[in-house]
Formats: structure tokens, sequence, C-alpha cells
């Protein structure tokens, strides 16, 4: 089945006039994704690889029925963006662009929360259901339908770990990007819990790194899932106090390193795994 | 984007926040002059972006103008931590009947602000809240909900202010909340906030600690005079040159040189370094879709890094196209020339194309690959850690 997009999600994309909106919207049909249009204030009327370009999210929604938001658009802009679409009614929201204010990410997550909706990112290379939906920028190449969730911090572990997935047989569900920055639309928690519920999805990866306490809060939601989860922490060997890319990635004062995490990821009933060859070893080993 | 404790506490003032008078100095004779002002006996506090400056030598107390001037010229000296002492805060020393903690930050989990107080000032929050975790008093907040005072009188009573402070302590809890959200910091902190003999409530020291990404909506901090500033510490050279050409890049002690690709992998690969072995000898991040005259420079750092014995690479096209990956290492071939061995990986977005490039390369000129180890997505990258690793012993061991 997948968790929270698949070939029947209305997709839209705002920002899709700019750069980057027009070259992924062109990809992301070019995959099959179910793109029904976008929006650009000033630019309502016009067209985006035959999508029809709207003004405003409440007009793209009543005109085209789209439930579910692909952001493109510069990081000073996207809190408004992310706002207006939540309240005109879209359910799950990726926010691709990176440096979303703190605050404003604050600010989001109040509105999707207070709504029921679901937002990813920011920083996130997307979401995709092999052979069904691919919202973002994440390469085609690594993904096959199959029976494992992937949620991850990292766009890049996410290839690796899908392409690992891909090739031993496995497949993927859905693969969930959630994003580098230091505030995220989500935690793993209300991912996991998704995929719990997702009867195709028989096991779940999640991949963290250092920087944050969402792993640690992840430990809140394991213990009460019958899925096996598997985890992959990056940054088993990270020097603290420097930050290793991602905004959010950097080990300060006493907060937990990788080790830590890894560990008690795994007290809560995670499976560790070093390497990617340990995860359909793992796998195997639980009989999925 | 850490501000300097002058800085802080100009913020401080704006929010009405009594903090102790002071003059900032940036020479031993400027020193003298502000004591005139101010009257010893005085602190001479170092302006720098770290903490432990006290554990550093960076403060110190004067008793007379010629003291004071002499400490002060020793003070310039120093470097702390990487930051060289530039400037000085000049404050008078206070007769200190209680140390207090409050703080504002982010609880990123739980999405919410939290102040933070303790009746322990003065010493490291997180060393408070590991030994005596009942003495810290934490009140979550959402980022649209405003602070009142009598949310804030409860605080400042639990935390140990005599009643007759109650009020002004609670208000300036409520100013530091106000100070957060208005700057759109990630934490501030009065650490201590000190009560004095004559019981007044003071801001001895300031920690400001503003969100990178949102100082562009802060113009009015450019008016202060306080602008985007490296706070690295101390940069090697080699992380001064990647900082120059826009690349994340940090020197670590090993000899194995990594150009992967990916922030996340960036990391990961150097866990598997170390798993198989070896030591990673620098982190990388090419960021994303980076242009082949960038891979080349990326690897102009590390095959001219003395400590690299081995260069590992790898590249899962996504945002990045497998041609330009292809495209840069054969500039960097042809314009500057291996001098070690590498084993690379390349797989995703283009990499038919990419794998083409190397092929019309290396028909060309052959010589220029020959330290070159080319996989593509059969190889697992398990195999090219370990066998980077295997590389660098090798060549650590061959007689140059």
């Amino acid at each position: 089945m997948a968790i929270l997009v698949d070939k029947h999600s209305r997709v839209m994309v705002q920002g899709i006039t700019g750069g980057a909106g027009k070259f992924h919207t062109e990809r992301m049909i070019a995959y099959g994704t179910n793109i029904v249009g976008g929006t650009s204030p000033g630019k309502g009327g016009h067209e985006v690889s035959g999508k029809p370009v709207f003004d405003t999210v409440t007009e793209c929604v009543e005109s085209t029925g789209a439930d579910v938001s692909v952001i493109f658009l510069p990081a000073r802009f996207v809190k408004e963006a992310a706002i207006e679409a939540i309240r005109a009614g879209i359910k799950f929201l990726v926010i691709v662009p990176e440096h979303i204010p703190i605050h404003d990410m604050l600010h989001v997550r109040r509105e999707a929360v207070s709504r029921g909706a679901t937002v990813i990112g920011g920083n996130t290379p997307g979401i995709i259901t092999p052979g069904e939906a691919n919202l973002g920028i994440m390469p085609d190449i690594a993904f096959a339908p199959g029976r494992v969730g992937t949620v991850s911090r990292s766009g890049s572990i996410t290839y690796y770990v899908a392409d690992t997935l891909t090739r031993s047989g496995y497949g993927e569900t859905t693969c969930v990007g959630l994003g580098g920055d230091p505030v995220l639309g989500s935690t793993f928690n209300e991912i996991l819990w998704m995929f719990e519920e997702d009867e195709k999805t028989k096991a779940v990866v999640m991949c963290g790194e250092i920087g944050g306490v969402y792993e640690e809060k992840a430990t809140e939601i394991i213990p009460k899932m019958k899925t096996p989860v598997l985890a992959i922490i990056g940054g088993i060997y990270a020097p603290p106090g420097k930050r290793m890319g991602h905004a959010g990635a950097i080990v300060e004062g006493r907060m937990g390193t990788a080790k830590d995490k890894l560990r008690l990821l795994h007290e809560a009933g995670a499976h560790p795994c070093k390497t990617f060859t340990e995860i359909p070893e793992t796998l195997k080993k639980l009989g999925v | 984007m850490r501000l300097y404790e002058f800085e802080g506490k100009e913020l401080f003032k704006k929010f009405k926040i009594p903090i102790p008078e002071s003059r900032l100095v940036r020479s031993a004779d400027e020193v003298v002059a502000a004591i005139d002002e101010i009257k010893a006996p005085v602190v001479l506090k170092s302006q720098v972006l770290t903490g432990g400056r006290g554990k550093a030598g960076g403060i110190k107390t004067a008793e007379s103008a010629e003291e004071a001037r002499t400490l002060a010229w020793d003070l310039f000296k120093l470097t702390i931590k990487g930051y060289p002492v530039e400037s000085l805060l000049v404050e008078p020393k206070l007769d200190i009947k209680n140390e207090y903690y409050v703080g504002v930050t982010i609880d990123r989990a739980n999405y919410t602000l939290v102040v933070i107080a303790s009746g322990e000032g003065g010493v490291d929050i997180e060393e408070t809240a590991e030994k005596h975790p009942d003495k810290i008093v934490k009140l979550p907040i959402a980022v649209e909900d405003e602070l009142f005072t009598f949310d804030t009188l409860a605080i400042a009573k639990q935390i140990g202010i005599p009643a007759t402070l109650i009020k002004q302590g609670a208000a300036i809890i409520v100013s530091l909340y106000n100070m957060f959200k208005k700057y759109d910091a990630k934490l501030v902190e009065i650490n201590p906030l000190v009560l004095t003999e004559s019981n007044l409530l003071l801001a001895a020291d300031s920690r400001v600690s503003l969100d990178d990404d949102a100082v562009f909506r802060h113009p009015e901090l450019k008016e202060m005079g306080i602008e985007m500033r490296h706070e690295e510490g101390e940069m090697t050279p080699r992380e001064r040159q990647a900082t120059e050409w826009g690349i994340p890049y940090l020197d670590l002690d090993g000899d194995i040189g990594m150009f992967p690709g990916g922030a996340g992998f960036g990391i990961m690969g150097n866990d598997f370094i170390h798993y198989y072995g070896g030591r990673p000898a620098n982190f990388m991040d090419s960021g994303g879709g980076p242009t082949p005259e960038r891979l080349a420079k990326m690897l102009v750092l590390l095959d001219e890094n003395p400590s690299v014995k081995a260069i590992f690479g790898a590249r899962f096209g996504g945002i990045s196209r497998c041609d330009d990956f292809a495209k840069g290492v054969v500039m960097f071939l042809k314009d500057h020339g291996l001098s070690k061995p590498m084993v690379m990986r390349m797989t995703g977005n283009m990499w038919q194309e990419g794998v083409r490039i190397f092929e019309e390369a290396k028909q060309a000129s052959p010589e220029l690959f020959k330290n070159v180890e080319f996989h593509g997505i059969e190889t697992p990258i398990e195999e090219i850690s370990k066998r980077a690793v295997e590389l660098a012993k090798i060549n650590a061991a061959t007689p140059q």
C-alpha cells in the first residue's frame, strides 16, 4: 500500500515556474507522478509541462483537487507557502529547500499539527513510492517496488540504503526523506507509526545521524511496534563540536553521540546495522 | 551565529535587562581610560566567540589601573581555543551574594521553546542538569505564545530570588524570552544572573546564539555592527582554502582522503573507513550538483595533502550528475595529475554518460589513469572502503 503518497495522490508544486520547480516537475511527471498543477503568484493561467499554474493554493486545490504539495521556493518564502497550503486543505507537504529559519519551522509544524497535516523537510530530497510517485529530487535508479520502508535524515544515505534493498530483492514500499535541517516537519515517530499501520511494509530501515535528539525520541515508539525496525546511524566516528554538512548534524554539548543513539535504539528493540550490507543480512535473519 | 558577550549585552540593554556598567576596549591603553570612568576594582573579560574563557585565563580581576594595564597587555596576547583576544569588556567587580541561571532555548524534538532557570548560576547548566536535575526549572512554551510575568514569577521564586526582587526577576525572564523571539535566537543565556550585596539583579554574562538562516531578516543587527562571522575558531590552511572555494571540509588526523557526495554519506563513509581499520584524513561534502570545476578542486585538496596515502571516491548521482562527476575527475587528472592511488565508485543519475567519459579519456591517455581503480554499481561501497584502507597501507609501506 505504501504511506503518504501513491499513484492516486494529486500532487501540486508550489514555485512551479522557478528554475528548480520547472526542472523537477518535468522529472516527476516523467516518473509517472500524478502532478495536477502548481502555483506561482502572478503567473496564474500559464502552464508548466502541460500542467496549469495558479496564483494561489486554494485556486489550485479547487480546480485540480490537489491534496499533496511539493515546495520549491527560496527558504524565506517557505513558512508562508506552507501555512497557505495547509490552510487550503493540503494534507501532505514536502519542503525541499534547506536553511529554513528555525522559528518558521516551529510555526509550520504547529499549523500542520493543528490541521492534521504531515510535513517533511526542510532540506529533504523528498519521498518516493517506487513505481507510483516520486516527489522531490530523488534519482529513480536506486528504487524498486517492494516490502521495506525507509525513513532517513540524509538524502545520500537514502539512495545507498534503497539501492541495497533493491539489489537484494527486498525493494521498498515508500522511502521518506525527513530532511537535514535542525528542526524538521516530522520526527521519526510519526513516519514509523505510518509504516507500522501499512500492511505492505514488512520492515523499516531508519537512518539517523549525529545532532539533535530525533533518534532518542524514536525510542518512545519502537517498543510499541510489531514491524521490525533496523537502524543505521552516521557519525559514529564524527569529532564533537564540528558541523558536518547538514545544519542539523553536529554533536553539541552532552547531546547524544551516534554511539549513544544506536545503543538507545537497540535497547528499545531496533536492530542496529553498521554498514549497508548488514541490512539485507539482518532482514534475512529476521525472516522478512 | 554566536554573539560576543558585549553584543549580547547591547541586546539585553534594548530589552531593559539590567547589566553592569561597562566599557569595550581594544588596547591596554584604552583600559586605563576605561578605569577612570568605571573605577577599580574591575574585571577584564576577553571577548571571544567561545566558552571556557575563565579556565583559559581570559578573565582577570584588577585592583588598580596599573594592574589592569599589565593584565590587559597579557590578555591581548592570548588566543583562546583558536580565537585571538582582540577586545576586552571592562566591568566593575561585583560583590556577589548569589548567582542564578536563566536561559531560553529550543526543544527541537518537541517543537517548543523552553525557558530554563536554576538557582545554581555560574556553572555549566548541563553539568547542573546532570548532577542536580531537581535544581532546574523548565517551562516549555509554544513559539506563538506570549510569556507573561505571572508565569515567570513562579520561576523566580523557585530558583530562590528574594521576595523583594521576584517581580524584577520575573520581568527579566520575560524580556529574555521576548528578545529570543525577536531576533530568531537558538539560545540565550544569562549565566550568572547576579544578586549583588546591595540587592541589585544584574546580567553578569551573556551568551547569545542566533539562527544563521534568519539573520537576513534582521538588518537592525547589521546597523548595530553585528555581522555574520566565522565561528570555526582556528582553521587549518586547507580548511581555509576549502572555505574560499565554498567546499564544506574538515581536516582529520588519518591518511585516507575522502571524496564522497552528500553530507550524510560523507559522515557515514568516514565511519566505514574506521570499521575497516583505516582513518579518514578529512570530512568533505560536495554539495548537491557540484560542477566539474568544484569536483576537481576537491581532488586537489586531497592530492596535495601530504598525509593522504590513498583516496576514496564515491558518487551516487541524485541531484548531482555522474557525467559532471566524470568530467571533474578527468579535468583533475589532466590539469593536475594524481600522485596517490584512488579507488572510486560511481552510480546514479547519468551514470552511463559518466562511464563513457571515463572510457574515452582513458583510451586517449591511459597513463593518467594508472593510479585509478574505477567501479560501478556492481561493487558494494563497503568493498570500496576496504580497498581504500588497503591502498593506503600499501602506499604508506612503499618507500617513496
